[in-house]
Formats: C-alpha cells, structure tokens, sequence
C-alpha cells in the first residue's frame, strides 16, 4: 500500500514537475527565437517583399521615386535580347553543370570508398571551393589564354599534343569554358557531401557484395545511391540556388572585369548587375528587381521539382 | 557582391581615362616634380561659410591624377582654410557609390566622371544641380573667369544640360581617340587622307611581319570606335544619335551613310591581331606596347596606361608615342573629331556647394590644372596650357577650326540608358567585326532590332 502511494506521489510529482519544465519551456521560446526571427524578417523577408513591390515600379535607384507601372518591368525584360542570353546560359549552368558536376561526384564516391589515401584525395578534391570565384575566374582568365607564341595553359598544352590552340574566351565559346570551369571548381564540394553520407554506410553491406562478385557500378547503383538519396537530393538543391547566383566567374572570365561582359555570355547575375551599377547609361533599379524576382521565382520552382522528383521513402538502417 | 567585384577590379578600368599607377619609373613625364614642388597660387573665390566639403573622386590616390588633385586639395585649404575630405573610390564610384547613396542624405557635394556617364546616371534622375554659377567665377588669374579660360566645345553642348537646361558639368580633363603607333617602329607616319592610304600601312606593317592593329574585343566599346567614326563621317554630329533614337529604325536604311560606314569598317577586321575575339583585356593591348602588333585604336589614355604597363614590365622598353586620325573615307562629308570631357559636378543635396564650387574654379587656375597634362599625361579643356608631347597630334585635330566636334560616339552608349547599346549595336557589330554579318546585313539589323527595341521600350 505505502510502496502505491509513494509510487503514485512520486508519479503526481513528476509529471507535476514535467508540467512546469514545459511551462519552463514554453515561456523560454520567445525570448531565445524573437532574436532571430526580427533579424531574418529584417534583412530577408522584408528586403525580399520590397524587391518584390519595387519590381512593379519604373525606379532609377539614383534618389528619385519609384512610380508603379504594371508589368512594363517584365515585359521589357522578357522581350530583351540580353534577358533572353542570361536566361539561357542560367539554365545551362545549373543543368548541364550539375549534370556534369554530380557525374563526377557519383565517380568519385565509387572509387573514392576503397581507394587508398581517399582521405588526402577527397581533401585535394576539396581545394578550388576555398578559392574565391573571383580570384579563380582571374586564374582561368590567364589558363584559357589566347595568344599565338605566349599561350595560355590550356592552349600550350593543346599545342603540345598537337591540337590547334582554341579560342576559349570568346563570347561564344565563355559559356562552355564556364561551365567547365564551374564542374572543376564545385564538384570537389559535392563530393565532400556525399561522401559524408557514403561513411554512414555500413561496410558489411559492400562486404556482402564483394563476396557476391559486384561490379563497382553494380555496388554504386544498388547500396550508395539508395543509401544517400537525401543527401544527393539535398545536394541538388544546394547546387541549384548556388547555379542560379553565377556571377562572378563569369563577369571575370568573360569581359574585362570592370564592365558587363558581351551580353551573349550573361547570366541572370549579370544581368541584375548590369541593371544597377554595370552600365554605362542610367541604372534601372526597378528592371533589376524585376530580374531578381525572376531568379526567386525560378529557384522555387527548380527546388519544388526536384524535391518531387527526389521523394522515396528514406530507408532505414 | 558585386559591388565588392567592381571595386577590387576598378584597376583594370580604363575608358574612364588614363589608369593607376606612380610616373616615377624610367618613363616618367619631365616636369612632374617640379608641378608637385610649386608654390600654391592664390584663390579667387573663398568660401563664406562652408569649412569643409566631401567628394567622392574617380581616380585612386596613387594615380597621377590623385597625386593632381591632393596637390589641389593642399593648396586650396592653405589658401581658404577650406579642408576636402575625399574618398579615392575608382572609375565606377559614380554607380556603385554615390548612385545608391542618392537615396540617403549621405552624399558628397563633389563628384566627377565623364559628361555622358554622369548625364545618364546621375543628372537624368535629377541627382546634380546647375553649375552655371560656376561659370561666372574667377579663377585666380587677375580677372579671368571660368567661362573664359575654358574652351567652349568642352562644356557647351546638349547632353551636359540637365532637365532645365543648366549645365551640370564643368570639365577639367578633355579626350578623344586616335590611331595610336610607336614611332621609333613605325617611322614617322602621316595622317592618312583616304581610307586606301591608311589599309596601306596596315598593308606595311603585315609586310614587315607585324600584326597590324590591336584590339581588346571584350570591350563592348572598344568595338564601337570603328564603325562609329566612320560613320560620323558620313553623317555628321548628331547623325549617329537621331538614327539610333529612331523608333522606327528606318533611318538606319534610308541614310546612305550608314551603309557606306559599314562597308569601310569591314575593311579593317583582317587587320586585326590573331586573338583579338578570344581577348581579355588589356592583354591585347599589351602586346601593342610589346611591340608585337603596329596600331592601335583607343582613346587619348592609351599613353598612360601603356607606359604604366611598361614601366611595370621593368624591360626598359619605351614607346615613342604619336597618333593619327581616321582618314575621310570616299563620300564622307564631315571632317569630324570625337571629344569626351571629363569633368566635377556638384549633387543637388550637397551641404556645401558653396566650397565644392569654389575648388572647381581654383581647379581650373592654369598653376593646379596644368598638373593634368604635366604629371597625368591628359588633355585639359584650356587652350593656353602645354600639351604632352605624346598626345600633340590629337590635340591639333581638337583645336583645328575645319573640324567639326562630335560627342564621343556621338552620345548612342548613353540612349535608354545604355541599354540600347548593350541589346541592339553591341551584337550586330561584334557580328560585322567577325564577318558574320556583311554590311548590308548590318544595317538590316540594326534597323530591325532597332524597331523591336523601341516598340518594347514604350
């Protein structure tokens, strides 16, 4: 009987004490969270739903007044040859650039798991991400050199092996020397990611395999690809908004580095770039707000596909 | 961030006039101790009020101009007790600094860029204010005024007019472009007189095994110069402009000129130097100063920016500098010279206008200005002032009353906003420079693409 009763005290006094760590709890939650969400609705949400108002109005930027226009802002940006250049060579980056990028990523992971020294290699793989995009784009600028008797490194080595020296900088041909650039430069960072993941996974199941006489392909398609799906999906996502954002290697590799580059080789970056500070006539604040809408627009979009069509059930294990 | 893009790359500018970098290497210009040491000469105009006044500078301290001005700064507070506080902000500190900081009160009372980039982005959304008064004042020499020492092409025309039609610009720096050689390589060359005389030296350098003309093809405006002072040519002053204006883009077709223009630009591209589409500048232009090629078209900074080039090099390679300029091509009527002013303005919320105006006048006193050509290698919009040697066949084709003065490329990099240049011109003539578009196809496009630009922009 004593034993009941001091159980069911001892019950009362635990949820009792329960009760007021929630209480405890919930009274804790504004004060640590309020902090940060003034910030974020400060400097994000707030700045996002301007840009968003702004877009709609025909706005200098230079201390005049925003006058509301309808639509003129995309409709202008829509027929505009350059809007159109930096709308294409966007989506070029972030499709044929991931697609390169995460080939050679899911490559390395393959052979990255049993190789000896993986560990210095994945390091190696990691370094072009430390580089400021600016500062590389510079470098290549110097790589992809174009001149007869005192080339650049790619074209000495192309003239080496006997191959002619390529024009890599020209506005036609930036956008493919980019996109390589883009694959060398970020694949080392997705690789870093899913080979976090390929870790978690335990060895007895590549054990298993091994003893069944698997391909590395046939390890890679039926344990890690399965085994990471979250993290591939993640990472797509990150290299999605980061794709979208290309700016800097480009406005460096294509052009002078002070002005826009030609337009053929924009992206929509440069294109906001160009809108505010970049030209040499009046800037149109209001036209690069409408840009940025767009790039906001079409991130949502791309990250909502992608997680759709990423969706499976998460294996446990 | 691209803000922070701009500004660590503002080095490389150019376009913006001559570039950074100390004279002080073996190419150093004669005199320019002997500017930096002379006494300070009295100022005319002193302040009432104002103690002090900001401005926000174009050039970078280390930069002959910079070493120009801080001497100015220095005399001008000896004799007025006024102090300039100044920002060395770089060629794009007129959109990347003071174009958002016009949405503040933050903004300095003193500025200074070149009459078409300052019209378009600053005076066009009403940032500047009138400097006519400025005109009026004395600059120090007895009884001389702004208005008389300075030469009227430099500042009066329509696109340094705001809204109400004041100027807002006074020039302290004038430019213009030219075919630039090495004489000690090319020999003494004369001004060309036809279109045939000048294809023939491109000819001789190609025979001498030389690369005949430079050219930095990732400059959008770099590529401008050849069909645009052709075309100039043809059409006069203002021509260029109408036609790109034209809503209609017909004019494009029914002035004969523009064709001829583009049938005589056509003649140059194989002239130009393996490389020159696949460039990044100033590569090419470099190995102009190298010496691999013979001409070079930019604008007057080309001896500044070249010699600084050299002087980093350490080879002790030194170029004889001399230019010449486009010849009258068969039918033209207009004997044209471009010119360009670079210049201060003062901001319409300035606090202390009273002082920023009163430096431009002292700027002006030919003791201070005569820095610019001494130390900075640059023309300046006085005519009493000695002239660089390097720069002495430019100036003459600037001061030579046959010749009438065109903005430079006749004002069409500011149309729209410039956004005109970047989505109708830049295109269709980067395809003509390569030969993709012949020059009817040329002038189709431009007539055509022209048309959708306009009907999309109303």
């Amino acid at each position: 009987m004593a034993t009941v009763t001091t159980t069911a005290a001892r019950d009362r006094g635990a949820r009792a004490a329960g009760a007021a760590h929630l209480r405890r709890k919930r009274r804790l939650f504004w004060p640590f969270a309020a902090p940060a969400l003034v910030l974020y609705l400060a400097f994000l949400v707030l700045p996002t739903l301007a840009t968003v108002v702004l877009s709609f109005t025909s706005w200098a930027g230079a201390g005049d007044t925003p006058k509301p226009n309808g639509v003129t802002n995309y409709t202008q940006m829509w027929a505009s040859d350059s809007f159109q250049y930096a709308f294409r060579n966007t989506l070029v980056y972030v499709f044929l650039g991931g697609v390169g990028t995460f080939a050679l990523a899911f490559l390395f992971t393959m052979v990255l798991r049993d190789m000896r020294g993986g560990k210095v290699v994945r390091a190696i793989l990691f370094f072009p991400n430390i580089v400021a995009p600016v500062a590389l784009g510079m470098f290549l600028g110097f790589v992809f050199k174009y001149q007869p008797g005192k080339q650049g490194l790619a074209n000495y080595v192309l003239e080496h092996v006997g191959a002619d020296a390529a024009k890599f900088l020209a506005p036609a041909n930036v956008t493919g020397v980019v996109t390589a650039s883009l694959i060398w430069a970020s694949s080392g960072f997705y690789i870093t990611i899913l080979m976090a993941a390929v870790d978690r996974i335990p060895p007895y199941l590549y054990e298993d395999a091994e003893l069944g006489g698997a391909s590395p392909w046939q390890k890679f398609r039926n344990i890690t690809l399965p085994m990471t799906w979250d993290v591939v999906g993640v990472a797509g996502v990150l290299w999605t908004i980061n794709a979208l954002k290309i700016f800097e290697l480009v406005f460096v590799l294509a052009g002078p580095g002070t002005y826009a580059p030609p337009n053929q080789a924009w992206t929509l970056g440069v294109y906001v770039f160009d809108r505010t500070f970049g030209s040499n006539g009046t800037p149109d604040f209001g036209a690069a707000c409408a840009c940025a809408v767009a790039m906001i627009a079409l991130v949502s979009i791309l990250v909502v596909l992608l997680r759709r069509l990423m969706r499976r059930d998460a294996i446990q294990f | 961030m691209a803000c922070a893009v701009g500004a660590s790359l503002l080095l490389a500018g150019c376009g913006g006039g001559a570039d950074s970098g100390s004279d002080t290497g073996e190419n150093a210009l004669p005199g320019v101790d002997q500017y930096l040491n002379a006494p300070c000469p009295e100022a005319a105009v002193k302040p009432a009020t104002d103690k002090e006044f900001t401005y926000w500078a174009m050039w970078t301290a280390d930069e002959p101009q910079g070493k120009v001005l801080q001497k100015a700064f220095k005399c001008f507070q000896e004799k007025t007790g006024v102090k300039v506080n100044v920002q060395w902000l770089g060629r794009k500190a007129y959109t990347q600094n003071l174009v958002p900081a016009l949405n503040t009160d933050a903004v300095p009372d003193l500025f200074d860029q070149d009459v078409s980039k300052v019209g378009a982005a600053i005076a066009t959304p009403g940032g500047t204010q009138s400097v006519d008064d400025v005109f009026a004042m004395k600059v120090g020499e007895g009884d001389k005024t702004v208005k008389d020492v300075l030469s009227p092409s430099s500042y009066d025309f329509p696109q340094n007019k705001d809204r109400e039609g004041h100027n807002f610009m006074v020039p302290y720096t004038v430019q213009s472009s030219a075919w630039w050689f090495n004489k000690d390589a090319a020999g003494d060359v004369q001004q060309p007189k036809t279109m045939d005389d000048l294809t023939a030296l491109f000819d001789k350098a190609k025979a001498d095994g030389k690369a005949a003309i430079s050219q930095d093809g990732d400059i959008p405006f770099y590529n401008m110069y050849f069909f645009t002072q052709l075309a100039e040519r043809y059409v006069g002053s203002g021509g260029l402009n109408k036609a790109a204006a034209d809503k209609t883009g017909q004019l494009w077709k029914t002035d004969p000129g523009f064709l001829k223009a583009a049938n005589e630009t056509a003649k140059l591209p194989k002239y130009f130097i393996d490389g020159w589409d696949a460039a990044k500048f100033p590569q090419v232009q470099q190995r102009w100063a190298d010496g691999d090629s013979r001409y070079l078209y930019v604008g007057t900074w080309a001896p500044s920016e070249t010699r600084e080039y050299l002087d980093k090099q350490g080879a002790g390679t030194k170029i004889n500098y001399s230019s010449f300029q486009f010849p009258m091509p068969a039918g033209a009527t207009h004997d044209t010279v471009e010119q360009m002013s670079i210049g201060f303005a003062v901001t319409k919320k300035a606090k202390h206008a009273e002082a920023a105006k009163a430096f431009i006048a002292y700027f002006l006193n030919k003791d201070i200005l005569s820095g610019i050509p001494a130390v900075a290698d640059n023309l300046v919009p006085r005519a009493d002032l000695a002239v660089p040697d390097d720069l002495k066949q430019v100036k003459a084709a600037m001061d030579d009353p046959k010749k009438e003065h065109v903005l430079q490329y006749d004002g069409i990099d500011g149309i729209a906003g410039g956004k005109w240049q970047t989505d109708v011109f830049d295109p269709a003539d980067t395809s003509l420079l390569k030969g993709e578009l012949n020059p009817q196809q040329f002038v189709d496009q431009l007539a055509a693409k022209g048309a959708d630009f306009w009907k999309n922009q109303s």
